[in-house]
């Protein structure tokens, strides 16, 4: 196989854009967003999702409590929402690479779309699992901390890669457990802050939002090293 | 095909023996060199300072206490266990990830032999950056001058458990070769350690003493005992938590040898049988740790328990003066020694000459606490000639405190000092005393600068004297105590030469005080 006859096109002279009637546009759309689900192994994640918002459900009817006060309460909650938003990140990993960047012209949308309809289901199956009661801080601060963490998730996953991007929560929560259990109150730590708290939701909406932003416009990083992070 | 049929049958050809651990030798090296380890491990050094060794500087410089967080609470192995788990299950899902399954059976190395070179790879790297860690952290310690000896046993108990960590991970991979596999793996350590800690923080005895986060008995808080100090860490809990630690591991690493395609039938027996071993290790360990008993020196469990490790560590005592009378401490709390002397002076000289007063103080080993009566009496008299026994492991020494609201002040320390000495100096016992040596307790600390006013909040915040409240200093105690005080030096402490037995039997009433 050689180069020889092989020609610059004609200025005008490309193809014509694939066209056809909306239905088949949708359809088309329709299996993008499907193949690209099912490469980032989502019916997994949410699989997983909606098992550990059954765990939370067991922790708080079974009343799963560390002994020692509000805070230490609040640890088991914390690790099944660590868990949550490191499924999340996880799913961020692509398997096609260099390939699917160069070719995959709605893929920020994808990834985009993936990673915010991933935290709603996260969210919705840990507020189910939160209806058994006694959950720490209630709804509020579940969204919070959950929308915190996934953004960690996100910013590990664009720094060290899709596959290692459960790294960041996992460290966070051990922050977090070390800031409960000395009472740290800064904001960054918004596990440990009230509820309503304007500095933590604050904090914690921007990690979210450079999470997503990044996941979005860069993607996870990929590593050709094959035991790195990123193999 | 019918050549294979009727080909002859070859010998086989004797296995080459020593090339054997040549190669799995080789095998490993490769595996040291591509493991996935090396790449989390500064994230667990930096959670490493941040969890185990940033806060136990907030605490006195004594090993028992440096390390109740760390090494007693199991902090090292939480910031080890999920991450190693998560890493050694990457590493034990890699071929299956990677679609390699089938092609790495067909070689010539069964199976399972390979997984466990890869699983060896992946947990030398984590325990070798275990001791690493520890070590630099211990090292810091004794540049601090941390007083004792460090817990060895259960440094030990932790390189197991990152051991076990590993192993469980890995299993977790091998029969899980999915991406979710780490987070998962990671996930289940964190949240097996967070049970861990609920039932340890519960359970003072029986199978929660297994437990790696479970400080009851051996490290405790609220009253520390004197291990590495005055006598060794008991080993007995460490060894059954290692039998527990490595029956977990083999468990792990038996269950990845039983599919069909770890290797030839032998081996997979093998693995069955080091599953079966694991599983009887790790009951056995329960087993024992729910004969564990509480004793003065942390937990026995009388099927490990080796007497010579209940003999005394030898030292030469650090000794000082407070009012003429020696005070003598262990060397490893010879930095409080000007504390504890200023403390005791102005309570000796009140007392000096009298006939039960103590001729030298001593600083003998603190116990764990026993039963529900609360921690024994930090200051008590006895011996002959008398002796002032001081169990300095029972109070916080002045300085940074780990596990109180703040740092101890030398004027804080001073005063329990003084109230604990003048109450085993009226002889009141475990209890808060009779009417009589309450008032005499009153007036001794009056006289030893402590006002009336400010001894009811004394009494609250001092740990032996649960039942006196924050009131008023008033009643007929404090009466008969402003009434004693108010009398001339001289006319006190010839009152208390000639009562003196009588108050301590508790023999007298507030009417015949002075």
């Amino acid at each position: 196989m050689t180069t020889v006859g092989l020609h610059r096109p004609v200025p005008g002279d490309a193809p014509p854009p694939v066209t056809g009637t909306r239905r088949d546009r949708a359809a088309a759309g329709w299996r993008l967003a499907r193949l690209y689900l099912v490469s980032r192994r989502v019916p997994m994640a949410l699989a997983l999702l909606a098992g550990l918002g059954a765990l939370l459900w067991a922790a708080l009817h079974w009343r799963w409590n560390i002994a020692g006060g509000a805070a230490a309460r609040k640890f088991i909650p914390l690790t099944i929402q660590t868990g949550a938003a490191a499924v999340i990140a996880v799913t961020t990993y692509g398997p096609f690479g260099e390939l699917e960047r160069a070719a995959g012209r709605w893929l920020p949308w994808l990834r985009l779309g993936a990673a915010v309809a991933l935290t709603s289901v996260a969210f919705g199956a840990l507020a189910a699992g939160a209806a058994a009661g006694g959950m720490p801080g209630g709804t509020l601060a579940l969204l919070r901390n959950l929308g915190g963490m996934t953004g960690i998730g996100l910013l590990s996953a664009a720094v060290l890669s899709g596959a290692f991007g459960w790294t960041g929560p996992m460290a966070y929560l051990l922050i977090t457990e070390g800031a409960l259990a000395h009472r740290s109150t800064t904001p960054w730590v918004w596990p440990t802050r009230p509820p309503a708290d304007r500095g933590g939701a604050i904090c914690a909406g921007l990690v979210i939002a450079a999470g997503l932003v990044l996941i979005t416009v860069c993607g996870p990083r990929e590593s050709g090293r094959e035991s790195g992070p990123g193999s | 095909m019918t050549a294979a049929t009727s080909a002859p049958v070859r010998p086989r050809t004797p296995r080459a023996t020593s090339a054997v651990p040549l190669s799995a030798a080789r095998l490993l090296r490769v595996e040291l060199r591509r493991n996935a380890m090396p790449w989390i491990l500064p994230l667990i050094a930096a959670l490493f300072w941040f969890d185990s060794y940033r806060p136990s500087i907030g605490t006195a410089q004594l090993y028992g206490l440096r390390t109740f967080w760390n090494m007693g609470q199991g902090h090292t192995i939480i910031d080890f266990g999920p991450f190693v788990a998560a890493v050694a299950a990457w590493m034990g899902s890699r071929d299956g990830r990677r679609g390699l399954a089938d092609l790495v059976t067909a070689t010539a190395r069964p199976r399972w032999a390979t997984q466990l070179v890869t699983w060896a790879a992946t947990a030398i790297w984590a325990v070798a950056a275990y001791l690493v860690f520890v070590a630099a952290m211990f090292v810091m310690y004794a540049h601090q001058g941390v007083g004792g000896t460090p817990p060895w046993w259960w440094v030990a108990a932790g390189v197991t458990a990152v051991a076990a960590f590993s192993a469980a991970g890995f299993a977790i991979g091998a029969y899980w070769p999915s991406r979710f596999a780490a987070p998962v793996a990671a996930f289940a350590g964190f949240l097996a350690m967070a049970m861990s800690s609920q039932a340890g923080f519960k359970y003072t005895s029986g199978w929660a003493l297994i437990l790696p986060t479970n400080s009851n008995g051996n490290f405790d808080g609220n009253a520390q005992g004197d291990s590495g100090i005055f006598y060794p860490w008991l080993p007995d809990l460490p060894i059954a938590r290692i039998m527990f630690l490595a029956g977990i591991a083999v468990v792990a690493l038996g269950l990845t040898g039983l599919p069909a395609r770890a290797g030839g039938r032998g081996l997979r027996r093998a693995a069955a049988v080091l599953t079966l071993a694991g599983v009887v290790s790790a009951g056995t360990a329960v087993g024992l740790a729910r004969t564990a008993q509480e004793s003065a020196h942390g937990m026995i469990i009388p099927a490990l328990h080796d007497a010579a490790n209940d003999a005394p560590i030898s030292y030469t005592p650090a000794c000082g003066r407070a009012a003429g009378v020696p005070v003598c401490l262990n060397p490893a709390y010879r930095r409080w020694l000007p504390d504890v002397t200023a403390a005791l002076a102005p309570v000796l000289a009140g007392v000096a000459g009298l006939p039960g007063a103590p001729a030298q103080a001593s600083q003998v080993a603190a116990a764990y606490p026993s039963g529900d009566g609360g921690p024994p009496q930090a200051v008590t008299l006895g011996g002959h000639p008398l002796m002032l026994r001081l169990s300095l492991g029972l109070l916080n020494m002045p300085g940074p405190c780990g596990f109180c609201d703040g740092p101890v002040a030398a004027k804080q320390f001073a005063d329990q000092i003084r109230l604990l000495f003048a109450h085993a100096f009226v002889g009141a016992g475990s209890g808060s005393g009779g009417p009589a040596q309450q008032a005499v307790q009153a007036a001794l600390l009056r006289g030893a600068g402590i006002p009336f006013a400010a001894q009811p909040r004394l009494l609250a915040t001092t740990g032996n004297f649960p039942e006196s409240g924050l009131g008023p200093a008033a009643g007929p105690v404090y009466a008969a105590a402003r009434r004693f005080a108010a009398r001339p030096a001289a006319a006190r402490h010839a009152w208390l030469a000639a009562h003196l037995a009588a108050l301590r039997a508790g023999r007298l009433t507030l009417q015949e005080l002075p």
